[in-house]
């Protein structure tokens, strides 16, 4: 039985508009086990990056509980959700968000630099991640030097240097071309298999739904569908 | 903790390096504020000091005894404004220690114009002030007063020179009334013009042996004041004449250094308020524009109030930047002024006020410099952070779609 990494229960999540109230999550309830390569799918609207922030402590629920590693989130302070995300978890947006004045190298580096590793430990796990994405060569140039797809594989690299528990992929692949897409699911899945890291994605890109093992299927806020890859 | 610092001044020097051409404007804006600052403040009190220096060398010296009568500002009491010198302050004039110094209002007439002056009448041989009063021992003059043919010698500085259009050799009449209140005439040649940097020795005054200014009034013996060289001879008590010290004396310039004071803190505040503009405009530029990274920077585990120090020490290290920028770029500049100093243009003569008439060389008071550099580095700071701390408020999944509200 592998341990329950992520765990919501009846969690809603509402917005203020103009004529009162939108739902965007509506009574979740979601366990998501250790070493899982999942995704929280569905049309644009449907509540998943609502969903994948307040798993990464970036927003709070309006109701219901959530658990990150055993540690229940709904309730911690701005100083404890930093460190969560610090320590245990790593972000990968659509639109990379690599820091534009730092080098590959740099950019790398932050995370472990926010968790005041020795110089010599950030320069080898660094050069670790880096290998893995297959960046090596490119260390020092800037985000504005590389293509998409090369953007992505820092952000891939910088969530991961610091080997966290889990990683929150945000539309990972909507801004690269079907080479590209395969060669970052390619990676984050070796880098599953071989580091164990849970992987929860939100897509509605088909290339990244046939790498998933569990498809979280979202609409109006709702699960509709909670199924793994090979039941589909 | 320290790591924590550590690690935000590495990232704000890696964002200010990464920002390129726009820091460096920064940090050129904040070092020209920085060398106007200390420049200013420097020549401000270069100036005082050679100022003051110069009024306690050439009038002021060791404090004066005041005939009772004597108004500075009154000329009807200058008439009246005369005594016996006291036996006791003799010797010390003799020993050259102190030197008397009679006043007498008189009219002139330079080209046949009746010009009004003040006559004052001082021992030739004295080195208690700085007055050049040798000169009055001219071979041109040097005779007594009523003798046919003859002239007393007579010497102005060069703003009565100018304003009376006189010059050394000019011959002119000059009437005044002795103490019994009749009037007496004698014609007097001028043997000096004198280059004297306190304005109130020069305008409208002209200078003579006191003996003949005695012969003059009638009042040998006499005197208006006593200027004194040592401060021992400051503490006799005389019935007809009362002890003003330098601090008594100089208590117009004061004022006048009260008032140039304000004029240098509003300077001070535009030449501030000009560098906060530009520091402002940054930092609200870069919570706008970097709001996406603020996102990413809250994403990957840091604070709000790290993000804010980070801004805020972005900003402070600009004016550290300045600093040394300052003082590579501002080093010629200070030298130039501590060595050859700054000429106040001809039309600053006519300002009337010390310390105008020869160049002012700066001396860099130690604690202006770091009082200017503490300023700067503070306001910049303040600056930095006012429009940072709206990060605080900002959410973190708005920072990441690149809202800002």
């Amino acid at each position: 039985m592998k341990e329950i990494l992520i765990k919501t229960t009846d969690l809603s999540k509402s917005f203020p508009t103009g004529e009162g109230e939108f739902w965007a999550l509506k009574n979740i309830d979601l366990e998501i086990a250790q070493g899982e390569f999942c995704g929280v799918v569905g049309p644009s609207g449907s509540g998943k990056t609502t969903l994948l922030n307040i798993i990464g402590s970036l927003d709070v629920p309006s109701r219901g509980a959530v658990s990150v590693l055993g540690r229940d989130i709904t309730n911690l302070d701005a100083k404890g959700s930093a460190r969560l995300r610090a320590e245990c978890i790593g972000f990968i947006f659509q639109t990379y968000n690599l820091l534009p004045v730092y080098s590959v190298f740099e950019n790398v580096e932050f995370p472990l630099l926010l968790l005041k590793m020795r110089p010599e430990e950030r320069k080898q796990a660094v050069m670790e991640a880096l290998k893995w994405v297959g960046l090596l060569d490119k260390l020092n140039s800037r985000p504005a030097q590389l293509s998409g797809g090369q953007c992505q594989r820092v952000a891939i690299a910088r969530a991961m240097v610091k080997k966290p528990s889990i990683v929150l992929a945000d539309e990972p692949t909507a801004n690269l071309d079907t080479d590209n897409s395969l060669h970052i699911l390619e990676t984050m899945q070796t880098i599953n298999r071989e580091l164990g890291t849970t992987f929860v994605f939100s897509t509605h890109d088909d290339k990244v739904i046939r790498f998933l093992q569990r498809i979280i299927r979202l609409e109006d806020g709702r699960i509709t569908q909670d199924v793994t890859q090979v039941s589909i | 903790m320290e790591g924590s610092h550590k690690m935000l001044l590495k990232l704000a020097y890696k964002n200010i390096r990464g920002n390129g051409w726009r820091s460096l404007i920064n940090m050129i804006i904040l070092a020209i504020v920085l060398t106007g600052m200390i420049w200013m403040q420097s020549m401000y009190r270069s100036w005082i000091n050679l100022a003051e220096k110069q009024i306690i060398d050439w009038e002021v010296v060791k404090g004066h005894y005041q005939h009772k009568n004597y108004e500075p500002y009154d000329l009807y009491s200058w008439e009246k404004s005369l005594a016996p010198i006291p036996e006791t302050m003799k010797e010390a004039i003799a020993a050259n220690k102190a030197v008397p110094i009679l006043l007498s209002p008189a009219t002139i007439y330079p080209q046949g114009r009746s010009t009004p002056v003040l006559v004052k009448g001082i021992e030739p041989t004295q080195s208690t002030m700085k007055i050049p009063a040798i000169e009055l021992k001219s071979a041109n003059g040097n005779s007594h007063p009523g003798t046919a043919g003859t002239f007393l010698p007579a010497m102005i500085g060069t703003s009565m020179a100018r304003s009376s259009r006189l010059k050394e050799g000019d011959v002119l009449s000059l009437r005044l009334r002795n103490i019994h209140g009749a009037f007496d005439a004698a014609d007097i040649i001028i043997t000096h013009i004198m280059k004297s940097p306190v304005p109130s020795l020069d305008v409208g005054t002209v200078w003579m042996d006191i003996a003949h200014l005695q012969e003059l009034k009638d009042a040998p013996g006499f005197a208006s004041l006593i200027v004194i060289g040592e401060e021992e001879l400051g503490r006799k008590q005389f019935s007809e004449f009362k002890y003003m010290s330098p601090k008594d004396l100089l208590a117009d310039f004061a004022r006048i250094k009260e008032t140039e004071s304000s004029q240098q803190v509003i300077m001070f505040v535009i030449l501030i308020f000009l560098a906060m503009i530009a520091i402002f405009d940054t930092q609200v530029l870069a919570v706008f524009k970097r709001r996406k990274e603020i996102g990413t920077l809250i994403a990957l585990g840091m604070t709000k109030k790290e993000i804010i120090s980070l801004f805020t020490l972005e900003g402070v290290l600009y004016s550290l930047f300045a600093i040394v920028l300052t003082a590579i770029l501002g080093f010629p500049l200070f030298y130039y002024y501590a060595v050859v100093g700054f000429a106040m243009p001809e039309g600053f003569e006519g300002f009337e006020m010390a310390g105008l008439s020869e160049p002012i060389k700066f001396y860099y008071d130690p604690m202006v410099v770091i009082g200017c550099i503490l300023l700067l580095v503070g306001f910049t700071a303040l600056f930095s952070w006012i429009p940072v701390s709206r990060i605080a408020r900002l959410k973190a999944t708005d920072a990441l779609r690149g809202k800002l509200k």
